[in-house]
């Protein structure tokens, strides 16, 4: 039975935590522990390319969409998706007009969701359903039976998003949000579909001599960020002091099998493992 | 293979995750400047009831046709108590954050309860953009301090505590709307050398920049560390001020633009 104590004016209950300031580093440590609960540890994220995968249309999208369904059944999986060409509109124009980045944070989840529900016509028939936010703790009940939930993939930081260390961009995308959700859920890894075969040192794109990462390590990676990233930075700090994620992969989503062998365990595409190396 | 079909425009090549940002002339607009973002401390007001609360509400009713007030509640022993038995149970930082949020809005609730004859309003994060509106109706909008951050908050480092509660959030809040100053009201005068309530010969600190009281490295601090951080890089919000609600008076003198308690500033 929980105490109440009221000797200095203010009603506290007892706990580990009563009458503590929760900004106290040594008061913070008391709650830490070697280890953390796995909520939904057998799920894999798979977060498919807005501009890389969405804006190719038909050509790009129907493959895959096949490729998704034949793996359900076999895999527990929740989608994400990108918002692609249109997110990059909406930040050009807002910016141009002097939105503050959390306005432009507020903006940018539209347009994922938009695709959310493009890929969700087309994967219905394999049940699958757009996961709102507020329907959080249907995760589980989706996942059980063997449903494909597709996950708005920005986190609600929205108005409230930080001042950004540099620039005017929100920092918290859309790559960092399917992190940070598989990561809460106790999910072991991700995998990003892109157009590309993976990461590489600078943006094939533009650079004919590009070399691809196939094996990296996070902390390979921290210690040699490239300048031009597939992913969000912040994804990977954020991952530093993760404790659930130990795999993050990137694979070509126009060449067929690539995400299967993923799911598989097989080294497709660039491998980003938590542990080992350097 | 299927074409990108992408609309053109300056962010059109670029990864969001890289610098397309640089050939822009970024000049963002305040969007509500005048707002008076106030927050109203959990464990050092709301937990000690009537008492403290009760002249704290009477000036701000007092001066509420002058200012468009928003109140932003902290969580309290409440909080304390979730984050105690969540980090027992070993659940993740981002369960923390979401069950902790429930605390501040029930005592947003309560305030909106006590204030609803002046026009108390109770707001969730998706009524932010009817804040025009309830300030033209001479309303008293009140809303959780916690940022709307949930499951999706960051893990922390050395422990569970989301590093993102309601000082974060009333920091946020300001600095979205353009607001250069935030209030915290809480039961001391502001910042001191040490623990106040601990050591009775600590000094008070009228003003600090956010640089130094980084520099100071100090173990425990009267704001969520994540605010400091921010201050040096925010576009609006450069000062912080903490009253003490428990003095008659402070809050008033603080919205009237006086410099009690302490002032945490941007470089």
């Amino acid at each position: 039975m929980s105490k109440l104590v009221a000797d200095d004016g203010r009603t506290h209950i007892q706990s580990q935590l009563m009458r503590e300031s929760l900004v106290d580093r040594k008061v913070i440590a008391r709650t830490d522990s070697e280890g953390e609960f796995e909520i939904m540890p057998n799920v894999v994220l798979i977060g498919i390319g807005g501009q890389s995968i969405f804006d190719r249309g038909k050509g790009a999208l129907l493959p895959l969409v096949a490729e998704i369904s034949a793996l359900k059944g076999k895999h527990k999986m929740m989608i994400g998706v990108g918002g692609g060409t249109r997110v990059r509109h909406t930040v050009s124009i807002a910016l141009d007009l002097g939105v503050p980045t959390g306005g432009v944070a507020q903006l940018v989840g539209a347009m994922e969701e938009a695709n959310a529900v493009f890929l969700n016509a087309l994967l219905a028939k394999h049940r699958s359903i757009v996961m709102q936010r507020e329907h959080f703790w249907e995760l589980p009940l989706y996942i059980e039976n063997g449903m494909l939930p597709i996950v708005i993939s920005i986190p609600p930081y929205h108005f409230w998003e930080p001042p950004p260390e540099d620039g005017p961009l929100p920092a918290h995308g859309s790559d960092f949000g399917l992190f940070i959700l598989a990561e809460v859920l106790g999910m072991s890894r991700v995998v990003f579909v892109k157009d590309e075969d993976g990461l590489y040192d600078k943006d094939p794109k533009k650079h004919a001599d590009a070399k691809l990462i196939k094996r990296t390590t996070l902390d390979a990676l921290l210690a040699d960020m490239p300048e031009e990233l597939i992913l969000d930075r912040q994804l990977f700090k954020t991952w530093k002091v993760a404790r659930h994620v130990k795999r993050v992969q990137i694979v070509n989503g126009l060449v067929r099998g690539e995400l299967t062998r993923a799911l598989a365990g097989e080294d497709a595409g660039t491998v980003i493992d938590r542990d080992g190396g350097t | 293979m299927s074409e990108r079909r992408v609309i053109d425009n300056a962010l059109g090549e670029s990864a969001l995750t890289s610098t397309g940002w640089k050939g822009f002339d970024y000049d963002p607009v305040a969007m509500m400047p005048d707002t008076r973002v106030i927050k109203v401390g959990g464990q050092s007001v709301m937990d000690r009831g009537r008492a403290a609360l009760f002249p704290i509400l009477d000036e701000l009713v007092a001066v509420k046709d002058k200012y468009k007030l928003l109140l932003c509640c902290g969580g309290g022993t409440r909080a304390r108590h979730i984050y105690a038995m969540a980090s027992d149970l070993e659940l993740p930082t981002g369960v923390l954050a979401a069950l902790g949020g429930y605390v501040p809005r029930q005592n947003a609730r309560m305030l909106q309860m006590l204030l609803a004859k002046h026009g108390g309003l109770f707001i969730m994060h998706d009524d932010f953009e009817k804040l025009p509106l309830y300030f033209r109706l001479g309303c008293i909008p009140i809303m959780t301090g916690m940022p709307p951050f949930g499951y999706w908050e960051k893990p922390t480092a050395g422990g569970r505590i989301p590093a993102h509660r309601t000082d974060a959030g009333v920091f946020l809040t300001a600095e979205v709307l353009g607001v250069k100053r935030a209030l915290f009201i809480k039961d001391e005068d502001g910042l001191f050398t040490d623990d106040p309530k601990k050591n009775p010969s600590a000094q008070h600190i009228p003003r600090i920049s956010a640089k130094e009281l980084i520099a100071r490295n100090l173990d425990d601090m009267v704001l969520e560390r994540v605010v400091i951080e921010y201050l040096g890089r925010a576009r609006f919000c450069h000062e912080l001020q903490i009253v003490n609600g428990l003095k008659r008076g402070m809050v008033t003198r603080a919205l009237e633009g006086e410099d009690v308690g302490t002032i945490i500033y941007k470089d």
